[in-house]
């Protein structure tokens, strides 16, 4: 298997990380009231792989 | 039936908008391309990051495509559930919470078609999920590995998902029988995860359970398991499907009463 192939493999991965941090991160600028400090959440999606925009939908959005 | 059509476009548009529809899917999928992708990668992995003495040599077994996608199962039982269960913790609990439940207590309401309709719209997309997670899992492994066979995978997938469809029911009733979210999330960790791993442990004895049914998918991709296991155990599942959701709908009934304004 050549490297492009590998890489091109590799994509998806890397664009579903993206794509659920950028719905975080908007979301978490839209939201008025997030369920501890904004910044926190902002590092917390930015940082952590995959986890830390699952955490901040599950548990920062305050769905109820 | 209107009333159906009604709560379930209120539960389908709640799904959309706290995001559910997007990052469920995507976490399925995600963990679905990792596990053929960090397999193959595992030797260079080894390399560049384990510190090996120059000239240690370590040789791998090819993993077979069927071990890969048994693999994927795998992380599912645990990260996948761990999701599902998060997701849908609140879907009962917190509407009684939140005081949704509030302006829906206090009309001629149809708790069938009120659990009904949060079970089909959780059930489409928890089982939506894990099936383009198998797909995509299927794509990375026919990639690198090999192909498994169409019919197999199909046979795979679609016991697989009905053991999901258990999963997301015990959620749903647990978080309409629990006070909070929190105890739904806990009731259903315990009779999922843990009942699993007692079901692990002492399983040996017997060939018929629930929670055998996930391995069973797995052995599709083998030989096939054994059939009058199988499908016994198919029947309990679906029997327990039907049981569990009976006893959300009375629960979510008799614990209308207990929400205050």
């Amino acid at each position: 298997m050549s490297d492009t192939t590998v890489v091109l493999a590799l994509l998806p991965v890397i664009l579903i990380q993206l794509v659920l941090m950028i719905f975080a991160l908007v979301d978490l600028i839209k939201n008025p009231k997030p369920n501890g400090p904004k910044w926190l959440w902002g590092v917390i999606i930015v940082v952590i792989n995959i986890i830390g925009p699952i955490l901040y939908f599950v548990i920062g959005r305050r769905n109820y | 039936m209107t009333q159906f059509r009604v709560l379930f476009q209120k539960e389908w548009r709640e799904n959309v908008r706290n995001y559910k529809i997007l990052w469920i899917p995507l976490v399925f999928i995600l963990f679905a391309i990792l596990e053929p992708v960090t397999q193959y990668f595992l030797p260079q992995l080894l390399d560049s990051l384990g510190n090996l003495p120059d000239g240690a040599v370590i040789e791998f077994p090819e993993p077979s495509p069927g071990e890969i996608l048994a693999n994927i199962i795998g992380q599912y039982q645990f990260i996948g559930l761990l999701v599902l269960i998060l997701a849908y913790m609140g879907a009962v609990a917190g509407e009684r919470r939140s005081g949704t439940a509030t302006l829906l207590y206090v009309r001629p309401l149809s708790y069938g078609a009120y659990y009904m309709s949060k079970w089909v719209a959780a059930n489409l997309i928890a089982v939506g999920s894990v099936l383009f997670g198998l797909l995509a899992g299927y794509y990375y492994t026919a990639l690198f590995f090999g192909q498994v066979e169409i019919g197999s995978f199909l046979q795979f997938a679609g016991t697989y998902c009905l053991w999901i469809i258990l999963v997301v029911t015990v959620i749903l009733t647990a978080s309409a029988w629990m006070p909070n979210g929190g105890l739904a999330a806990a009731v259903s960790f315990v009779l999922l995860l843990f009942m699993q791993l007692v079901d692990g442990l002492l399983g040996a004895y017997w060939t018929v359970s629930p929670f055998k049914v996930p391995s069973y998918a797995a052995q599709w991709l083998w030989a096939g398991p054994e059939t009058g296991a199988y499908w016994w155990s198919v029947a309990i599942t679906v029997f327990l499907i039907v049981a569990i959701a009976a006893f959300g709908i009375w629960m979510s009934k008799k614990n209308a009463a207990k929400v205050k304004v």
